[in-house]
């Protein structure tokens, strides 16, 4: 798996265990801090393999910690293990005509654990928000290896501080979440996916937003796609505005008329939504230090601004063959996938350094997080929250950069 | 580092002096400070009459500037303070025992709209209803709408993370706070969340939103608006059993279909909502009724209006009626609003809850409330978000009775263990502040609470900030990092 792949670029020898309870985490936890030695936490590998610079020897997976703790349909809630997979989730839920709303980039076979802690969302989350907006309640280890909760099991909570938004996208740096506890929502009557082609200037991006800005719904998703993109999700090598629009009957037939403002519409299988979800996949590795997977990086802005940041894009990876784009225009962001070469490596880190926008790292090798992403080191408030649940440094340390 | 958290500011009476009153009417001017008792009368309650403290001393900023020199002379002095919005908290959060209460209800400036990213960014003492107004034109509106939205300050919804009905399909605050500008206990501004799209790194605008004042003051705030819904259909559904109301709740859940609103409102509460001047036409002789609104495109709507009133019919709904205009709606959302105020003409004093339980669990939880409230004699009533599962049961009653008042206090200590019993949570929406602090080891384990301590610490190592609200003091106390992941003496 990938982190082998760290290993490979980090020259050392990592080691991969795993846990089978919160309190064998907390043990494991405790030893480590009491020898020094900083810990690499992972779930199912997918994504916090993400090319952080992590310093670690010694691997520990939360991926044995799996299993559906409690799932009462008719409360909308479900606790799970932080190594159920989302794949897990999603069958048991769909037994009862539910779902939960995530569709993290990578696919299902990701951990529930893992998708909270880095915060992942995909194109549901026009719709549906982020992690943050669907947790309930978290328990977690700290890196003191102290087992806590926070927040609960039920839709509306506020006792106590919110440490359960603290956890999510914290890439588990403050704590390792064993278990959570998800809002889930029930499948509307209708679910269609259709498409329609723009000319993919950034005019044509601004309008899809715009027509989201007005209308009175809210697709449960909308993504534009650079025409290489669009030919590896549908085959047809053309921009295009991806819409799921969702609802009973006449909902969504009113919700398809009214796109006819960008287009004609065509319908599209709905398997393009899990296509987009792990479109770097077949990305050949090939990185000079033997990275695997390719390069992925987000550019954000204002939604106002998402022609400029479409442009800035577009510049950013001009003259790299079979870059794949795609933009969320409600939420401002645009997606980057490159393949991993030597030239494409120096070509990003000069033209993402020069870029204006809000740059986040999602898959990078080593030197592309020096040459263009921002400071790696901690400062103020996040710097106290490390050195106040983490004192020693065990848990991913470096991930989200160093506490002064 | 300290083996030991350092132990809790203890609010130091001496250094609140004439010295320190004088020194911040420099800053604010004479008239914005009181200190005689006299004057501080308004400021030893909030909106739940059941606590009563006083202040040391009331300072009123009236610009962000203000502010800031107010709360780093308090840090220069070490004196602790509670920061207050409205005063319409419903936990005795806002309550100053004898240290400075910081007033931000002057802070009233909407700062800056922007119509096409539908934000807006506040200060803290703008009313929350204002800002709905502010941005009514442009056909947005701010969605989180507590009972008190005609008073209430977003300061103070972001401080205690408030709800309201529509927070069911809506979200509550913290799902509509993007980012926030701080003065932390010590003096220091730090800027927390962004607008430019994603954010990365800790998530510290969620962990802001909710602290009840125990973090800091947030001096701006830039919220999400939402797009006024292109219809609202606003439907009351009455019910002779409180199961049956009940069971209609989970039906409509499981449809999928979100409603906007999802409220109930029982006997009692209706009774004392139709003999006050906010009588809505809610049937008095209905054991419950539901207060249900969908909204949204008005494609579809129709549609979900018709299988919610199915669902109402099919579990026993007696009637099914639907607003026919906004006056008839406003009408039937100003008796829901203004119950707890209705309830006031019942006697002069109000306990208020606010645990959330898991919503399958409503018929049962409900049918043991009423029971509790019969074996203690007192008179329970019942008006909360349903859809949500976060329960309000209320007991009006004369504290001047003392054994009327001792049977309260135990009826609602069993209410709040049967719902914490449920699967459920001691607070959805009010806080916890005073009124709740002793639940809280009802829920959660020393290890927790100690972790929440460590949060406070990391925002106020002095726990200058709301002292003795929130986390039980001894939980903090008593947190003590292990011995195998405390640093040497030397890191």
């Amino acid at each position: 798996m990938a982190h082998v792949a760290r290993c490979a670029t980090l020259g050392v020898g990592m080691t991969t265990s795993t846990v089978s309870s919160a309190t064998d985490l907390r043990d494991r936890i405790r030893d480590a801090s009491a020898r020094a030695l900083p810990l690499r936490i992972a779930g199912a590998g997918t994504w916090l393999d993400a090319g952080r610079p992590v310093r670690s020897v010694e691997s520990l997976s939360t991926q044995s910690l799996s299993g559906i703790v409690d799932y009462i349909p008719g409360d909308l809630t479900l606790t799970a293990r932080a190594g159920t997979s989302l794949a897990e989730i999603r069958q048991e839920a769909g037994k009862h005509n539910q779902w939960l709303a995530l569709d993290p980039h990578g696919g299902d076979a990701g951990t529930l654990g893992a998708t909270i802690a880095t915060a992942s969302s995909g194109p549901l989350a026009t719709a549906f928000g982020t992690p943050r907006d669907l947790v309930l309640g978290i328990e977690f280890v700290t890196g003191t290896g102290t087992i806590a909760r926070a927040g609960g099991r039920v839709v509306k909570n506020v006792a106590g501080f919110d440490i359960t938004r603290l956890m999510t996208g914290a890439w588990g740096t403050l704590g390792v979440i064993t278990e959570a506890t998800v809002r889930l929502h029930a499948c509307p009557q209708v679910d269609e996916t259709i498409a329609v082609s723009i000319t993919g200037d950034a005019p044509s991006v601004d309008r899809a937003r715009q027509l989201l800005r007005r209308l009175p719904f809210t697709p449960y998703a909308c993504e534009v796609l650079n025409a290489a993109l669009s030919n590896s999700v549908i085959g047809r090598a053309e921009p295009i505005v991806l819409f799921r629009l969702a609802g009973n009957l006449e909902s969504v037939a009113a919700q398809r008329a009214a796109l006819v403002e960008l287009g004609q519409p065509f319908d599209i299988s709905p398997e393009a939504w899990s296509t987009l979800r792990v479109a770097e996949s077949p990305m050949a590795a090939s990185g000079p230090r033997g990275e695997t997977g390719p390069i992925v990086f987000r550019l954000s802005r204002h939604p106002s601004e998402i022609g400029t940041t479409w442009t800035e894009a577009n510049r950013v990876v001009s003259g790299i063959s079979g870059a794949l784009l795609h933009a969320t225009p409600a939420r401002g962001v645009v997606r980057c996938i490159v393949p991993t070469t030597s030239e494409n490596l120096a070509r990003l880190g000069a033209t993402l350094d020069a870029a204006d926008s809000k740059r986040i790292g999602e898959r990078l090798p080593e030197q592309l997080w020096a040459a263009a992403f921002r400071s790696r080191v901690m400062t103020g408030i996040p710097a106290r929250l490390k050195s106040a649940f983490d004192p020693r440094g065990v848990l991913n340390r470096g991930i989200l950069g160093d506490a002064t | 580092m300290a083996a030991t958290a350092p132990s809790p500011t203890v609010a130091a009476p001496s250094r609140i002096d004439q010295s320190l009153a004088d020194r911040l009417a420099a800053i604010v001017g004479a008239r914005r400070v009181l200190f005689r008792p006299s004057e501080l009368l308004t400021y030893t309650a909030d909106a739940l009459p059941s606590y009563f403290k006083q202040p040391a001393l009331a300072v009123f900023p009236g610009t962000r500037d203000e502010v800031i020199a107010v709360v780093r002379e308090l840090a220069a002095r070490g004196v602790p303070f509670v920061p207050r919005g409205a005063g319409t908290g419903l936990s005795g959060g806002a309550l100053a025992d004898g240290v400075v209460l910081v007033g931000l209800n002057r802070l009233t400036r909407v700062i800056s709209i922007d119509h096409d990213n539908m934000i807006a960014t506040v200060e803290p003492g703008v009313v929350n209803v204002a800002l709905s107004r502010a941005v009514a034109a442009s056909g947005l509106h701010y969605a989180p709408d507590p009972s008190s939205q005609a008073a209430c300050t977003i300061g103070g919804n972001v401080a205690e993370n408030a709800g309201g009905p529509h927070c069911l399909k809506y979200g509550v605050t913290t799902n509509h706070i993007l980012a926030l500008e701080v003065i932390l206990p010590n003096g220091e501004i730090v800027n927390l969340g962004g607008t430019d799209g994603e954010n990365e790194g800790y998530d510290l605008v969620g962990a802001f939103v909710g602290s009840e004042g125990c973090f800091g003051i947030a001096l701006a705030i830039t919220v999400r608006l939402s797009r006024n819904p292109e219809a609202v259909r606003t439907l009351l559904a009455d019910f002779m059993s409180i199961d049956a109301a009940a069971q209609t709740v989970s039906a409509i859940v499981a449809t999928g279909i979100i409603p906007a609103a999802l409220e109930m409102i029982d006997q009692a509460t209706v009774r004392a909502v139709e003999s006050s001047i906010y009588a809505a036409g809610y049937p008095t002789d209905a054991a419950a009724v539901l207060l249900i609104e969908l909204d949204g495109a008005i494609a579809g709507l129709e549609h979900d209006v018709e299988t919610v009133a199915t669902h109402c019919r099919a579990n026993g709904a007696r009637t099914v009626r639907i607003a026919r205009d906004e006056v008839e709606r406003t009408k039937l959302w100003q008796g829901r609003k203004k119950a707890f105020g209705a309830m006031g003409r019942i006697s002069s004093h109000l306990v208020v809850q606010d645990a959330v339980v898991p919503r399958t669990k409503l018929p049962e939880v409900l049918a043991r409330i009423h029971h509790i409230g019969q074996t203690h004699r007192v008179k329970v009533c019942n008006v909360f978000h349903a859809g949500d599962g976060n329960l309000h049961p209320n007991i009006a009653y004369d504290a001047s009775d003392a054994d009327e008042t001792a049977r309260v206090h135990i009826a609602m200590r069993e209410i709040m263990t049967l719902c914490v019993d449920a699967g459920g949570t001691i607070t959805g929406e009010h806080g916890v502040g005073l009124d709740k602090i002793s639940y809280m080891e009802l829920i959660f384990s020393p290890d927790s609470l100690a972790a929440m301590c460590t949060l406070r610490e990391v925002f106020d190592p002095e726990r200058r900030s709301n002292p003795g609200k929130v986390v039980p003091v001894h939980s903090c106390r008593e947190w003590h990092m292990s011995p195998a992941a405390r640093p040497s003496a030397s890191a």
